[in-house]
């Protein structure tokens, strides 16, 4: 008896201890937030911190990394396939970007209109978005556009010549810079949300004094769409700089390095060649690459950003 | 487990201690249960014959558990570089000629086959040694294979071209393609392994790509030795008698290969391969040697072992992997599932069990390995070097450039013997 009431009161502390423990502010918060904290610590940080190490190393992944202080960053400079791959990488982000925000506002702006079951059409065109990062649907687009493909049976019907995309250095990028315009969902999603913002009042007022269509696009819903516009371009900046499976699966960075794009040649580095230490410092010189241009984006906004008074 | 120890009961003085190992496994069988975690990279005949194997040896080996993952060759090697990098490599795992890049990660066979784990009494030395490197036995060889063309007979006799001769040179394949390209309006050739078939084997068969001894220095110090391939490539390219980058590109397996679709009427072939391109193909093909540079030339070509299995040093279960290994090579049942899929298998009981039953096209493979292997020559080095695959990839880039009038010739084997020579250093 001595004994069961003994371990009925252990009980009743453990369990009066364990409340008393969570019923602590921050200890509801650092449990809600665990999962967050341990896959930031175990997915980004660490990992960032092993590869700012190994980027001072000649680390292989198979034998132990010997130090080699800065001779991985002094090589890229000299390293002509490196200089390339930010060349055509820059491309893409420059012409990728702003035809897939144009398409993305397009199809969002035409969604806004009340039309039976536009939330139908909007799932419809968030598809691509949910698919289009994988191989298959890559695998897809490299039929399409194979010498033999359906986009030059097309180009032939109409009595085009067939266009041998992969095969010419200034055309090869063009096949990816439209699969990723293809994938424009979440752009456009935010797009939507934005246009929704916007107060139909002004668009009255706009009508009354005789503005026309094309007038008040560009005079209201621009201006007003701004913000939106400008977290969208970033997002898809830093999207595009990180492209690799389009230009992975469909042209493998050929021909002649022409779609070579940096983390396409930083994975080749790393698990290819077997030069972790000169891809990881690679990647550090993206993250700068990428900060620098967000900056820059983010300093410039001020000249095209509206805010209301 | 029985056929093996029937098929050695009449060979050799080492039948016993074979015999002994079987009876052992079998007694173990009560004992502990054993996991073996094991991989490969190929195509998907290789997935399902390995998967078969696996399944038998569980059957007669009820103690072990084999626990496999299948890839194809770049998903294989990015997984194996994390697991060497994590130091928890496959028990059992598949290696190519990239091995030098593991070397200090793989446990060396010599006591398994001192001690009859892995009886090799039914293959001779020569064989061996496609996976010895400085007497440590890095692995046992699943199948030997060497390189070759494969063509289409009846359109070389379409485009009034004759076959090619055994000692047939660039020149006469060059000849070929843009006869066969003229006459039936097709590629000459479908895509080669340039770097292979360029500057490995190119620069032979008096020079070594990569010094046999040495692993930081070139076998060879006349880039021009390079240059006469890289001009033959860009002349077909430019004629449309072999395929621009672009439309290499498009071939992404050998079942894709241009020879398969009749829009190629010879391509560059690992003769394991073989026998799954007629296959796909549907239609007769012939196998030719490599082409040498002069009709006199010796003969320019080695067996190589197309892969091997190896153990890695970190494995828990280095006997019992030994023990799935000499299964795998040695029992009659496995090697007629495998079908020498893998390449021709280095054990003759092995062998035997694949001819009884061989193709038209595996027979070619059996008849080439054999004329490939009584001509060997043992000066060829055919091991990698670590850097072979930056190398190869900077090539095929000048190869390119060289294509798109960037470069010429003579500037890209300059190059390329400096990228090269700097980077093996």
């Amino acid at each position: 008896m001595q004994f069961i009431e003994n371990e009925e009161q252990e009980k009743k502390g453990f369990r009066w201890k364990m409340q008393q423990f969570l019923d602590k502010e921050s200890v509801a918060g650092y449990v809600f937030s665990a999962p967050f904290i341990i896959g930031f610590l175990g997915f980004t940080l660490i990992p960032m911190a092993f590869s700012m190490y190994y980027s001072l190393t000649d680390y292989d992944m198979i034998n132990a990394p010997t130090f080699v202080g800065m001779d991985n960053y002094t090589r890229l400079f000299t390293d002509a396939r490196f200089l390339k791959s930010i060349r055509v990488t820059l491309v893409y982000v420059g012409i990728s970007v702003p035809v897939k925000l144009i398409f993305a506002l397009f199809i969002a702006y035409l969604l806004t209109r009340k039309v039976k079951g536009d939330t139908l059409y909007r799932s419809l065109f968030y598809v691509p978005s949910l698919i289009g990062g994988s191989i298959a649907v890559a695998l897809v687009w490299k039929e399409l556009f194979a010498r033999l493909g359906l986009i030059n049976a097309l180009l032939n019907t109409i009595g085009l010549e067939s266009i041998n995309w992969f095969g010419a250095q200034d055309k090869a990028m063009i096949p990816l810079i439209l699969s990723s315009a293809w994938q424009f969902g979440s752009a456009m999603i935010i797009f939507a949300a934005g246009l929704k913002e916007i107060p139909n009042t002004y668009y009255e007022a706009a009508l009354i004094d005789g503005a026309n269509k094309a007038q008040m696009f560009f005079k209201i819903t621009l201006p007003l769409l701004s913000p939106i516009i400008l977290f969208n371009l970033i997002m898809q900046t830093i999207s595009a700089f990180m492209a690799f499976t389009q230009a992975f699966v469909i042209t493998g960075g050929g021909p002649n390095d022409a779609t070579n794009f940096y983390a396409l040649y930083v994975y080749n580095h790393a698990f290819n060649f077997y030069n972790m230490g000169y891809a990881s410092a690679m990647s550090w010189i993206m993250l700068l690459i990428i900060a620098f241009i967000t900056f820059m984006i983010l300093k410039f906004s001020k000249y095209w950003i509206f805010e209301e008074k | 487990m029985s056929l093996v120890a029937c098929g050695n009961s009449d060979s050799s003085p080492d039948t016993a201690s074979s015999g002994d190992t079987g009876t052992e496994t079998g007694g173990e069988a009560s004992g502990d249960q054993i996991t073996l975690r094991m991989a490969w990279w190929g195509s998907q005949a290789r997935h399902d014959g390995t998967v078969a194997v696996i399944e038998l040896y569980e059957s007669q080996n009820p103690n072990v558990d084999i626990q496999y993952e299948f890839f194809d060759f770049d998903g294989y090697f990015t997984k194996l570089n994390t697991l060497v990098a994590s130091d928890s490599v496959w028990d059992v795992f598949q290696l190519g000629g990239n091995y030098p890049a593991y070397i200090n990660n793989i446990h060396m066979l010599n006591e398994f086959i001192e001690d009859g784990t892995i009886d090799t009494s039914n293959t001779t030395q020569q064989f061996l040694d496609t996976t010895n490197a400085d007497g440590d036995q890095v692995g046992i060889s699943l199948g030997v294979n060497s390189y070759g063309i494969a063509y289409d007979p009846q359109m070389f006799a379409d485009a009034g071209v004759e076959e090619p001769a055994d000692n047939w040179t660039w020149g006469d394949f060059e000849a070929a393609a843009k006869q066969i390209n003229a006459e039936l309006g097709i590629f000459g050739s479908s895509i080669m392994d340039d770097f292979l078939a360029g500057a490995s084997i190119g620069v032979g068969p008096d020079y070594n790509f990569f010094d046999a001894d040495d692993q930081t220095k070139l076998g060879f110090d006349d880039p021009s030795l390079l240059v006469d391939y890289i001009r033959m490539r860009k002349e077909l390219v430019d004629l449309g008698a072999f395929p621009d980058p672009g439309a290499a590109a498009e071939v992404t397996d050998i079942e894709g290969d241009f020879i398969v679709s009749g829009e190629a009427a010879m391509t560059w072939i690992a003769t394991n391969q073989f026998p799954t391109l007629v296959d796909a193909a549907g239609r007769e093909l012939k196998l030719a040697s490599v082409p040498r540079r002069d009709h006199d030339d010796p003969f320019g070509l080695t067996l190589n072992s197309s892969q091997m299995f190896s153990i890695p040093t970190n494995s828990e279960h280095k006997e019992e992997a030994a023990k799935f290994i000499n299964f795998f090579l040695n029992d009659e049942e496995a090697n007629e599932i495998l079908k020498g899929e893998r390449g021709v298998p280095i054990m003759s009981t092995a062998r035997e069990a694949i001819e009884a039953s061989a193709t038209d096209a595996m027979v070619e493979v059996l008849n080439y390995i054999d004329y490939v292997g009584s001509n060997a020559n043992p000066e060829l080095n055919n091991i990698e070097n670590p850097n072979t695959a930056e190398i190869t990839s900077q090539y095929e880039l000048l190869l390119d450039q060289v294509i798109y009038d960037e470069i010429t010739p003579e500037e890209a084997a300059q190059q390329i013997y400096e990228f090269a020579k700097n980077i093996i250093e």
